[in-house]
């Protein structure tokens, strides 16, 4: 085993006048929860599918642990947990039999096969409920039969599919719990979501396309660096919030804003100073604020800056 | 997964049905096909499966107490709850148990469930393999709840063991091809276009099948047919036939099937290829094996013909296929350049489909001279053979265009699927303009002339009626020579290009660490 656990090497894929991914790059690292985001139709899925081996692509590779899934697919596909955004249990059987079956499939046999599907229902929280009916679970609770499958031969690499798509904001953050304890446990996961502030609070590194290319990826300190050349605000105001609004469309530095209610937020280009004269002309010209502060770029942040919204 | 298990937020506890240490079922389950144990234990909780046993179960009572209520000491009631008894399995084994095999295939592609399960060690072959067995078990419970009433049939003399078994024989042979065929067809539907089309096709086809044998078995004449047969010294003939006939189509649904889930780069035709070269070894083996010397030509012509037009159909896939070998099949390569050689007709690629084409027209050319005998002087066997040469001609006019077709076609799967479609359509344009041409400028179509030369089934039947097979030879053997000439380059091209794979393959291994 060499390399980094996930390279993605000029990856290029068309379908019929759509060019979905183009001469993408990037690479992740074991342990590591690396964020894969971009608009609808960016590409992600058509990346992550042929990360797993369940794709080709027209030109380019992706390398599993320095394994080229296109000349050992086989091979890659014990080191690699694919969990699409799709899930469609089997009917007829309750989640331990499903577990069961899929760990059989894996090759898992005697008491290490009922073990582990032991230990990975433990672990996704699946036991209480282990004799329900597959098919007749939750989202959340389909979800993470759906990770306990993808689960049970021990993968280097997990890819995530938008995971968390449709799940309430309880089960998110359970999941996003277990998630990180695998990440911890040595897995490396990549992860889309179109849920960015929650990418951004797990995520170490994130990977950004746009029109199938990357746009920005690395640490999200390391790209909030590099996105960040103007210094964002956030202020709330009392009352009217458009006398706000118009007065900071007048002043110099002052980049687009985003209003929401009483909450404006804005980049502004400018140093300290200047930011201190803006705060002053603000409450000189009547506007009654009563919180002004600046905000660093969040991931929902880098992903406005950094792409354009295109479909394809 | 033992960096998971000290989960502090793991809730709950297994339910008792879940075992904590192998049992005797789990330790022998193990061995079993994971496809075969998840489908019984679907089947066992299903609604289908139950109902059908429940159903089956109710008509041999009925059966049962019919036969009591009619016996009579010539046979008769025995013969007639036989009938009845072959009538109600016939449905459950070419009906319930295929289409039930058609609707698993069919869920296990919906919504992605079946790439889960080609992302485990299980190989595409392995499932399919687990379908089968799923559905010779559901054969084995069917026969089980049947088999009182067959066993009754004999005791009161209607039918003799002999035939009791070899139908059951039939029923399993039946059971296990209608399986097969379901869930090629359920497979070939990962395709959405053709969704509704194998949907109404496998009802359609195994409905059909079960109407026709349910009518056999009522009527008498499926018992008396087999009671025939096994009385007959042709029997062992026509049993190894039906076998070898259930085989292969067994075989070639699996090997469709298994096309459709392998993966786009892994070797989906050297199986094909291999059952193609397999097809002759088996008719001309049949025909020494059983076949009298008087019968031998008779046979030997007849089965050319039938493989030629097989091998025809197989290499209007094999020429529509992509042009190079995938990333994978260079890594995968014979290394030796010998084996390498031996190796190429039967890897992935157009070119190499054509050299195959070629390859089994001499394989079949030269096992039917082996088969031979040459005893039998009739006119219609010399003919069939004329006949069978000139088709081949065409063939490889015919592929040759194929092959070129498919390389101005875009790569990838759809290319195949084009080219698969454009060529069938080019041979029937090529049949119907010359038709139209004589239509509309003399009025009618009547006579063979030179714009019907590359019409086969015209212009051989033409040098067949004027008998002017001589005549015919010569240009035919021009065609060939100026066919292979043209392609000589692309033919080796194909062979060197397995061969430098496998130099460079041998290479890397030396230099790597």
């Amino acid at each position: 085993m060499s390399g980094p656990l996930l390279e993605v090497r000029n990856l290029a894929r068309s379908y019929p006048r759509v060019q979905a991914v183009r001469d993408l790059s990037f690479a992740m690292e074991r342990g590591q929860i690396t964020g894969f985001v971009g608009p609808n139709g960016a590409g992600k899925t058509t990346t992550m599918r042929i990360a797993a081996t369940l794709d080709v692509p027209d030109s380019g590779d992706v390398f599993i642990e320095g394994q080229s899934v296109l000349v050992e697919p086989r091979a890659c596909r014990n080191r690699i947990g694919y969990m699409s955004d799709q899930f469609h249990p089997y009917p007829n059987l309750d989640i331990l039999e499903y577990l069961d079956f899929f760990a059989r499939a894996h090759g898992l046999a005697g008491k290490r096969r009922l073990d582990t599907v032991r230990s990975v229902a433990s672990f996704c929280g699946l036991l209480g409920f282990a004799d329900r009916p597959a098919t007749g679970l939750s989202k959340g609770m389909g979800q993470r039969l759906h990770l306990a499958k993808t689960l049970l031969h021990d993968p280097a690499l997990l890819i995530l599919d938008e995971p968390a798509s449709g799940l309430d904001p309880r089960a998110r953050i359970e999941f996003r719990a277990l998630l990180k304890e695998l990440a911890a446990a040595g897995k490396g996961i990549l992860i889309s979501s179109h849920i960015l502030p929650e990418l951004g609070e797990m995520c170490d590194s994130v990977v950004v396309i746009e029109r199938g290319r990357r746009v920005v990826s690395g640490t999200i300190a390391e790209i909030q660096k590099s996105v960040q050349h103007e210094q964002a605000v956030a202020m709330r105001v009392l009352g009217d919030a458009a006398m706000a609004e118009r007065f900071l469309l007048t002043w110099p530095g002052v980049g687009q804003l985003a209003v929401d209610g009483q909450r404006i937020r804005f980049p502004f280009a400018g140093d300290e100073p200047a930011l201190g004269e803006l705060l002053a002309q603000l409450v000189a010209s009547g506007v009654r604020v009563v919180e002004f502060a600046r905000t660093e770029a969040n991931l929902e942040d880098i992903f406005l800056s950094t792409t354009k919204g295109n479909l394809q | 997964m033992t960096s998971l298990e000290a989960n502090p937020s793991a809730a709950g506890v297994p339910p008792a049905t879940f075992p904590l240490a192998p049992t005797r079922w789990t330790k022998w389950s193990d061995r079993l096909n994971p496809i075969l144990v998840r489908e019984v234990q679907q089947a066992v909780k299903g609604r289908v499966f139950t109902l059908t046993v429940w159903v089956a179960l109710l008509i041999t009572v009925v059966i049962a107490v019919a036969t009591a209520n009619s016996f009579d000491a010539r046979g008769g009631a025995g013969r007639d709850a036989f009938n009845a008894g072959m009538a109600t399995l016939m449905p459950l084994v070419l009906f319930v148990v295929p289409m039930q095999a058609y609707q698993s295939m069919r869920i296990e592609l919906r919504g992605g469930i079946v790439e889960q399960l080609l992302l485990s060690r299980l190989l595409p072959m392995r499932i399919l393999y687990g379908k089968l067995l799923a559905a010779m078990v559901q054969f084995t419970l069917y026969v089980s709840v049947l088999a009182p009433l067959l066993a009754t049939s004999y005791l009161l003399r209607g039918v003799d063991l002999p035939t009791i078994v070899v139908s059951l024989v039939f029923a399993l042979i039946g059971c296990i091809t209608a399986t097969a065929f379901a869930v090629s067809s359920a497979a070939q539907a990962v395709l959405p276009a053709l969704q509704a089309i194998a949907n109404l096709a496998t009802a359609f086809g195994l409905g059909l099948a079960s109407f026709l044998f349910v009518g056999a078995a009522v009527s008498g004449q499926y018992s008396a047919m087999v009671s025939y047969l096994v009385r007959e010294p042709e029997f062992a003939m026509v049993m190894v036939a039906i076998l070898l006939l259930a085989g292969t189509v067994v075989t070639l649904s699996l090997l469709v099937a298994q096309s459709f889930l392998l993966h786009a780069f892994e070797n989906k035709s050297t199986g094909f290829r291999i059952l193609l070269f397999t097809l002759p070894v088996l008719a001309f083996g049949w025909v020494l094996a059983f076949a009298g010397p008087s019968a031998r030509d008779e046979f030997t012509a007849a089965l050319t013909m039938v493989l030629l037009v097989t091998g025809i159909v197989f290499a209007v896939f094999m020429v529509t296929e992509q042009g190079e070998l995938s990333p994978r099949m260079r890594a995968h390569v014979p290394t030796r350049a010998g084996l390498a050689l031996l190796a190429a007709p039967f890897l992935p690629g157009r070119d190499r489909g054509l050299l195959c084409f070629l390859g089994y027209l001499v394989w079949l050319a030269g096992l039917a001279w082996f088969c031979w005998s040459g005893t039998t002087r009739r006119q219609w066997i010399a003919e069939m053979m004329g006949i069978a040469a000139l088709t081949a001609v065409y063939a490889i006019g015919w592929l040759a265009f194929g092959r070129w077709l498919r390389g101005r076609l875009p790569a990838g799967l759809q290319g195949n699927h084009l080219g698969r479609f454009l060529l069938p359509m080019s041979f029937l344009l090529v049949l119907l303009l010359p038709v139209l041409v004589d239509l509309f400028l003399r009025g009618e179509v009547h006579n063979w002339h030179y714009g019907h030369v590359l019409n086969p089934f015209w212009t051989i039947e033409q040098v067949d009626r004027m008998n002017t097979w001589q005549e015919a030879w010569l240009p035919a053997a021009i065609v060939t020579g100026v066919l292979l000439l043209l392609h000589a380059r692309v033919l080796v091209g194909a062979v060197r290009e397995v061969v430098a794979a496998g130099a460079a393959l041998a290479q890397r291994r030396r230099s790597a660490p």
